[in-house]
């Protein structure tokens, strides 16, 4: 009987080893973001799975907040819905330190982890485990018309002031032509507005706490921030434009509605393509302005693949990170798409090779990813990581409740001095109840 | 008719349904209860402790609970006003005879079976956008500025998207109410030399009470939880305009995983929405007696 | 009777009741006439309405993307099977509460409608980790069980409201004339109960054909229904009106006709009791 027994459970032992040499039917579920790219590698997923007979790939495409909000619950309550999961540089570093991420430090070799762009492999990485593969990097920079700024008589510099921005933004307004000097985000969201006011902010010398965890939008610098925004906006920017997030400004640039748009530098691809774009032959490119003071008003973000620990399916899931983020799939993007439309601002090695150097935006959003600094982003020194956000877990609620008050600001319902009261006393109620200091 | 051993066959049979929705009520609600007593945030395992009443404090000393309160409350009202009114005026208006009353009727009820998240959308984005939408053409097509109804007008935007969900609705039991009316009532009215609004106001609005009633008892238990038309058009925003208690308690709780604070707020919305409906019933409910 | 109507009149309210239902109706033709747009005539100044390139190109992209016909699936398997098991358990219920009542029955009615008002953000974490525990998440069996708990005061309060309505001295002359306790039901009451049980069933399997919070939440790829399938579109990058309208009209279409069709029975058992 015990012998039987003992058969049965090697011979299942043995069974449950074969199959993972083999790989046989396994089914990884992936959850995404509806951007561009990723539903690029969703097209392209038979090439994985032709590589990788046996394993059968899922995918669970999501708005950005509905992913956030399902991928999140889903970690944090080890509800094991997921393979694979695709999260940003806020998530990473606190659920890594959580334990709730597979260290991928063990990719294979030709992955090539030292190729990764410094300023993201860091953001992505905590104690010396990466704990996620960047998928596409991005900063933020300005993309303008070249027309209408030639029309206006000025001559957009690589490295532009905001005071040139002002003036820029008065001379390309032409209300009755609906020609809007300038498109800014105005939707609430701590992804949405505050991550370019908050980027706009570090430029201006402001930060959200000082080394004591104090909120800082009592300070000069914060009002500076937050008039030169509205002024933008109210003066020179679309109607609407406080419901206006990411993709309502890039449909309006796109339509050539805009003048500038300062805004995430993988829309690059989107206004220059012709058959999205209406503007696409006359976009310029500059990097994300600055008052003088040493910080750019550009951020830093990385849409990357994540493996939740205690997944069954680790070995899978990991060929299918290392598929979508090795060079091989960048090549692959190129040789059906062009290379205007490979996932940026991940590897060296991309803007290293020739043919990519030709794309008109790759020098600018590198340049604009290497000016970004997340672990030292302000110009007073500050406790926390992250330029346009802060790594705590209670910033998700927060900068989402002060956006909601600066949007008002921008509805015209309250003064930008009220916003900010507002904004510092809900930002100390919620820090004081999540015991800030520690 | 009604024997003791009908009585004890009515209890098996109604049994199964009391004991369903009492298990769906006691068990999350049970563990909503336990959780809003605790410092619960599920990004930050293991820290859960015992917080005693300090979640209740902080959710009704938020700033935007107020606004939350009376926002939820112009947004049942309003949904409420404009459906009943408009309810009434279509349903009189289809009871007309005219040509082609089978395809008209299956236009004005089709808005019931679209989705709400699909209808935000195609409110939000095709026709309130003050750059592309249908309203800003039509308004520079006679020479008005495009208003921009998500901005200035939040919160009335979204009762006009929720209401116009609910009005085939409304409209079509108000309908039905109106076809059992007595029509030699009316001639006998109108032979008495009573006026149209006299007619409306003496026979047909008395006549329609009971519908109204139910149209306003159950539109709100669907009106007090809107939430899906609130996230996709405004986020709550600008400011805290267009925040109902529903997403109120989903800033808090699903935004920051904060699970006790959004308990807290949970069970505070479960009492004020008990409150309305035996508020309701007290008011109306009479109405519903046979 | 229905009285006497001039021509001259009835043209007149064939006018007015057909400029307000195509009003009402146009939010639905406009989204429909964009699905068959290009991404540019979508957002054409002035709008386009019949004179464009009728495509077809949208409908292709969503299908690449989606398996629409999964999610279609889900949807109708959730919708209905709720449905269905909430009428098994609420006739008997509705049944016994409209000809048996006792004291408590309009009390145990209005606790039953005020579960309903339990607001689903607020109790997300406990129900998803129960789901987890049990090893449900991402089954179309917790969300036919969800759901179904869901509507079940509905279902319930529909059905007894129109059970009301049924006269109780059919049931005894049925039985003076000596019908036994089934043919009572088989032949006297299923007939009359019938448009009610029917509308019931309609309006609640719209209800949970729309029902975009727990669908959401508690699903991953399999069990998705469509309303997860227009999470994937609600704002992609660049210009999307028509893909849009078309992820739309695929989710709202199915429900749409089975509404247009079953009109009549969705109608005449809405009544919820208000007609005496």
């Amino acid at each position: 009987m015990k012998t039987t027994f003992r058969a049965l459970l090697g011979a299942t032992a043995l069974c449950a080893a074969g199959s993972v040499a083999a790989q046989e039917n396994v089914t990884l579920t992936v959850a995404t973001v509806n951007n561009g790219d990723m539903i690029r590698m969703q097209a392209l997923t038979s090439d994985f799975t032709e590589k990788h007979p046996g394993i059968t790939v899922e995918w669970v495409t999501l708005e950005e907040n509905v992913l956030r909000q399902r991928v999140t619950t889903d970690i944090a309550t080890r509800g094991g819905q997921y393979d694979v999961m695709t999260i940003g540089t806020y998530e990473v570093p606190i659920w890594g330190a959580q334990g709730w991420l597979v260290s991928l430090n063990d990719l294979p070799e030709e992955w090539d982890a030292d190729d990764l762009l410094p300023a993201i492999r860091d953001g992505l990485t905590v104690d010396g485990e990466l704990y996620a593969a960047p998928f596409y990097g991005e900063s933020s920079m300005v993309m303008y018309r070249r027309d209408l700024m030639e029309a206006a008589g000025l001559e957009m510099p690589d490295a532009p002031s905001w005071d040139f921005i002002k003036e820029a933004a008065a001379a390309m307004t032409d209300r009755d032509a609906e020609i809007y000097g300038i498109c800014l985000r105005g939707k609430a969201g701590w992804g949405e507005n505050m991550a370019f006011i908050t980027a706009m902010a570090n430029s201006y010398g402001a930060r959200w706490f000082d080394e004591e965890w104090t909120p800082q939008f009592d300070s000069p610098e914060w009002r500076a921030t937050l008039d030169d925004y509205l002024m933008l906006l109210t003066e020179y920017g679309p109607p609407g434009a406080a419901n206006n997030g990411f993709n309502e400004n890039l449909a309006l640039f796109q339509q050539g509605k805009c003048g500038m748009w300062i805004d995430a530098t993988v829309a690059a691809s989107f206004v220059t393509n012709p058959a999205d774009s209406t503007v696409a032959d006359s976009v310029g490119f500059a990097l994300a302005p600055d008052n003088g003071l040493g910080k750019r008003g550009n951020w830093l973000w990385a849409w990357s693949l994540g493996i939740p620990a205690g997944s069954q399916k680790v070995d899978a899931a990991k060929q299918f990170v290392a598929w979508a983020t090795s060079k091989e799939y960048t090549a692959l993007v190129a040789e059906r798409e062009g290379w205007a439309n490979v996932p940026p601002g991940t590897r060296q090695s991309l803007y290293d090779n020739p043919e990519y150097a030709s794309v008109p935006f790759a020098q600018m959003t590198l340049d604009s990813i290497n000016a970004a600094d997340p672990t030292n982003p302000t110009v007073d020194p500050v406790p926390y990581t992250g330029v346009q956000f802060v790594a705590i877990p209670e910033f998700q609620g927060i900068g989402t409740a002060v956006g909601q008050q600066f949007a008002a600001a921008l509805a015209g319902q309250a003064t930008a001095e009220q916003a900010l009261a507002n904004a510092q006393a809900l930002t100390t109620r919620e820090m004081t109840r999540a015991g800030y200091p520690k | 008719m009604s024997t003791k051993a009908s009585r004890t066959a009515a209890r098996l049979m109604i049994s199964p349904a009391v004991i369903l929705l009492l298990g769906w009520m006691i068990v999350p609600l049970s563990m909503t209860l336990y959780f809003s007593f605790l410092r619960y945030n599920l990004l930050m395992p293991g820290m859960e402790s015992w917080a005693g009443f300090e979640n209740y404090h902080y959710f009704f000393t938020d700033p935007a609970f107020m606004a939350a309160l009376r926002n939820t409350l112009v947004l049942v009202g309003g949904v409420l006003t404009i459906t009943v009114i408009g309810g009434i005026l279509i349903a009189l208006l289809l009871d007309q005879p005219f040509w082609g009353q089978g395809i008209v009727r299956l236009l004005v009820l089709a808005p019931f079976f679209v989705m709400p998240t699909v209808s935000a959308l195609v409110w939000k984005n095709m026709f309130m956008n003050p750059v592309n939408g249908v309203f800003a053409w039509l308004a520079r097509s006679v020479g008005l500025q495009p208003y921009d109804f998500l901005t200035h007008a939040p919160l009335a935007s979204i009762i006009g998207i929720v209401a116009w969900q609910w009005l085939p609705f409304a409209a079509l039991i108000l309908l039905t109410a109106l076809q059992s009316l007595n029509s030699e009532q009316m001639e006998a009215a109108e032979m008495d030399g009573a006026g149209p609004l006299a007619r409306f106001w003496f026979i047909t609005l008395p006549h329609l009470a009971r519908a109204i009633t139910v149209v306003i008892l159950i539109q709100t238990i669907f009106l007090l939880s809107i939430f899906a038309e609130i996230l996709v058009t405004t986020n709550g925003g600008p400011g805290t305009a267009s925040t109902n208690l529903t997403f109120l308690v989903y800033m808090q709780s699903l935004l920051q995983f904060d699970v006790g604070l959004g308990s807290a707020g949970g069970v505070v919305a479960i009492i004020l929405a008990n409150i309305v409906a035996i508020f309701l019933m007290r008011m109306i409910g009479k109405n519903l007696d046979a | 009777m229905p009285r006497a109507v001039t021509t001259r009149r009835k043209a007149v309210t064939t006018l007015i009741a057909w400029t307000i239902g195509l009003l009402i109706f146009f939010p639905i033709l406009w989204t429909v006439l964009t699905s068959f747009k290009s991404e540019a005539d979508a957002i054409a100044i002035p709008p386009k309405f019949l004179n464009f390139d009728w495509t077809l190109a949208n409908y292709v992209t969503v299908q690449e993307r989606s398996n629409y016909f999964r999610h279609f699936w889900n949807s109708v398997v959730i919708s209905f099977g709720s449905t269905l098991i909430g009428l098994l358990i609420a006739i008997p219920a509705a049944w016994s509460m409209a000809f048996v009542p006792g004291r408590r029955t309009r009390d145990i009615l209005m606790w039953m409608l005020s579960t309903k008002m339990l607001p689903a953000v607020g109790v997300l974490v406990p129900i998803y980790l129960l789901a987890r525990n049990t090893g449900l998440l991402d089954t179309r069996i917790l969300l036919v069980g969800v759901l179904t708990l869901i509507n079940l005061p509905i279902i319930v309060w529909m059905l007894y409201t129109y059970f009301r309505e049924i006269p109780a001295e059919i049931l005894e002359a049925a039985r003076m004339d000596g019908a036994t306790l089934r043919s009572e039901i088989l032949y006297v009451l299923t007939p009359m109960a019938i448009p009610g049980i029917a509308s019931t069933l309609l309006l609640n399997v719209i209800l949970a054909w729309n029902e975009a919070f727990w669908t959401l939440n508690l699903t991953a790829a399999r069990s998705a229904p469509l309303t997860a399938f227009i999470a994937s579109y609600s704002s992609p990058e660049g210009l999307f009106y028509a893909k849009l309208s078309a992820a739309s009209t695929m989710a709202i279409a199915p429900i749409l006709i089975l509404g247009w069709f079953s009109q009549k029975q969705l109608v005449r058992g809405l009544t919820f009791g208000a007609v005496k």
